[in-house]
């Protein structure tokens, strides 16, 4: 029993530590942005709360921040739906159909999930330069979803293999065809694997930054990742104020996302890694 | 192992005998979209990488056939040395430091409580976030003067005079490893909780009867049936570590003094400096050592061997 009593503390005492290690970093970016001062912490002046940081990074129309996050949503949100649209008839062929070599695909795509984009991007950069595509949604939407389709694939099969095949039997009976068993029958039935595969697939969009860094150039189609990280003071120093109040707005939507569908990214993200 | 191949295999013979041959072709047709933009947008590329490096490809300078000569400077080259030795070590520490948290994170989440939903998400914020931002984010708590690791060093009087995080290449490589450590410890946490969650409960009951502490229990039942998952863990987050770029970029740029460029970072500076020749040489190399371990990932998961 006093054991039992020890594991019980012991599990509150991590638990807390868990929290804190998790979320005190965002604290302090979030007490930073909204701070006068980035000293705040050692400066005799302390904590004096603003919204001057949040006012200049929406309203300062040089640093884009506004233009960067619609690109952000746009390229990530048009990624996040082109991959549900491919992976899901690729995974319904490789869950009903028994097609020869279908294993061998799936394996074939997962190895290719691997792949470091390094060893992708200076050849996509020399191509989209001459198709002249530098600088455009497209430049970014494509390789992202070639880049997310095979954990996509790999999330959906998954889902779709739960879904029980009479379902398909039953449609097939009705004269339905393959494609309006997919619609019809399979994405009702798994929308929740649908709609965990495409929240993840727009999270990873949204975070990429190498591609994003290559292959955009200016405030038409350039994302918020690229923003934050060439963000540059005027005079050398940077201002912390402004760019925590750009990551504290830019992580805000991500937070909310995460804590209203924990459940969902976590089943999406252990379909895709484990098949626990 | 699993939901995915557990449910497949009964299911997937009997369907199969309905199967007409135009339905062959249509499961092929498919699978097609998705060959397709896998094909042209990563194995394109990646074989284009491979014909690059054997080309001398400067910018504003004539386009030539080099053989192995990118490869034979990349010998000689110290910078590349060191971006392997860094991609390496940085590996070597961060992925074992993330395992161990992870595990210990998976340990307390699996425990029931009342709020472990919303533990679960909070855990999960640092994983989600983009890395630009949470590599800004550690730049300012490593800043000299003013940042929050040396406000803590100072009040636990842990040092008298501030430590220069990023000025040194020991301080950087500490930092990158704790960033590091601080963003993907989530995920490495997330699949363990699904690998504990597999574990019967049964096997808890029985050690309970037998009375095994909870060390024992630890290590005699948890550990073991752990390890195909952990190992998962292991093989996803070695290869992830090998191609870091994000967060180098953004919190230590690579420096000081080159000691922190990552082998994906040491291959783009060459590309955005215009010589794609040797750049695509240096992504090679990187591309072998991840596409090795991948194929060690694949044979070592087992995956979708209960298909075939």
């Amino acid at each position: 029993m006093s054991e039992e009593r020890q594991v019980r503390t012991l599990h509150l005492a991590g638990a807390l530590g868990m929290t804190i290690f998790s979320l005190g970093p965002i604290l302090y970016m979030a007490l930073t942005a909204a701070s006068r001062r980035p000293d705040f912490l050692s400066h005799a002046a302390g904590f004096e709360f603003t919204v001057a940081h949040f006012d200049s990074v929406l309203r300062t129309a040089s640093l884009h921040f506004p233009e960067y996050l619609r690109n952000s949503i746009v390229v990530s949100g048009a990624s996040a739906a082109l991959c549900v649209s491919i992976a899901s008839p690729a995974a319904y062929a490789v869950t009903r159909l028994s097609l020869p070599g279908r294993v061998f695909f799936l394996l074939s795509v997962l190895a290719v999930s691997m792949f470091p984009p390094v060893s992708m991007v200076g050849y996509l950069f020399q191509v989209m330069g001459k198709l002249g595509w530098i600088n455009t949604y497209q430049a970014l939407v494509l390789p992202y979803t070639a880049w997310i389709l095979p954990l996509s694939l790999w999330i959906l099969t998954s889902y779709f293999a739960q879904v029980p095949a009479d379902l398909d039997r039953a449609a097939l009976i009705d004269g339905c065809s393959r494609l309006t068993i997919l619609r019809k029958v399979i994405f009702p039935v798994a929308a929740p694997g649908i709609f965990s595969t495409a929240l993840l697939a727009f999270i990873i969009a949204f975070n990429e930054l190498l591609f994003a860094m290559m292959l955009s150039t200016d405030h038409a189609a350039r994302t918020v990742p690229v923003g934050i990280a060439l963000f540059e003071g005027l005079h050398g120093e940077i201002p912390w104020g402004v760019v925590m109040a750009a990551s504290i707005l830019t992580t805000i939507p991500v937070i909310l996302l995460t804590l209203v569908f924990q459940r969902r990214i976590i089943q999406g993200l252990t379909r895709g890694a484990v098949k626990g | 192992m699993g939901a995915l191949s557990g449910n497949l295999s009964p299911r997937g013979p009997a369907v199969a005998e309905e199967l007409t041959r135009g339905e062959f072709a249509r499961g092929y047709a498919f699978l097609l979209p998705l060959a397709v933009f896998v094909a042209v947008f990563i194995i394109v590329p990646v074989i284009g990488t491979f014909a690059g490096s054997l080309m001398q490809d400067v910018t504003f300078l004539p386009k030539r056939f080099a053989g192995a000569e990118n490869y034979r400077a990349m010998l000689s080259d110290p910078g590349f040395w060191q971006a392997l030795r860094f991609t390496c070590l940085f590996t070597l520490v961060s992925v074992p430091l993330e395992l161990f948290l992870g595990l210990l994170f998976a340990l307390l989440l699996a425990r029931p409580s009342p709020a472990r939903g919303l533990l679960r998400a909070c855990v999960l914020i640092p994983w989600a976030i983009p890395a630009a931002v949470s590599g800004r984010l550690f730049q300012l708590i490593y800043n000299y003067h003013y940042g929050l690791a040396n406000y803590l060093m100072g009040t636990f009087g842990l040092t008298d005079l501030p430590v220069s995080w990023l000025g040194t290449p020991a301080g950087a490589f500490v930092s990158l490893v704790a960033a590091d450590a601080w963003k993907t410890t989530p995920f490495v946490a997330i699949i363990l909780l699904a690998g504990l969650a597999g574990i019967s409960q049964d096997l808890y009951l029985q050690a309970e009867i037998d009375r095994a502490g909870f060390v024992c229990r630890f290590t005699r039942v948890t550990l073991p049936l752990l390890s195909p998952v952990l190992v998962v863990a292991l093989l996803f987050r070695t290869i992830d570590a090998l191609r870091v770029f994000d967060l180098v970029f953004v919190l230590t740029g690579g420096g000081p003094g080159g000691s922190t460029t990552s082998l994906s970072l040491y291959g783009y500076n060459y590309f955005l400096g215009g010589d794609f020749g040797y750049g695509s040489a240096v992504s090679v190399v990187l591309f072998l050592i991840a596409f090795g371990l991948s194929v060690l990932y694949v044979r070592v998961g087992k995956f979708g061997r209960e298909l075939a």
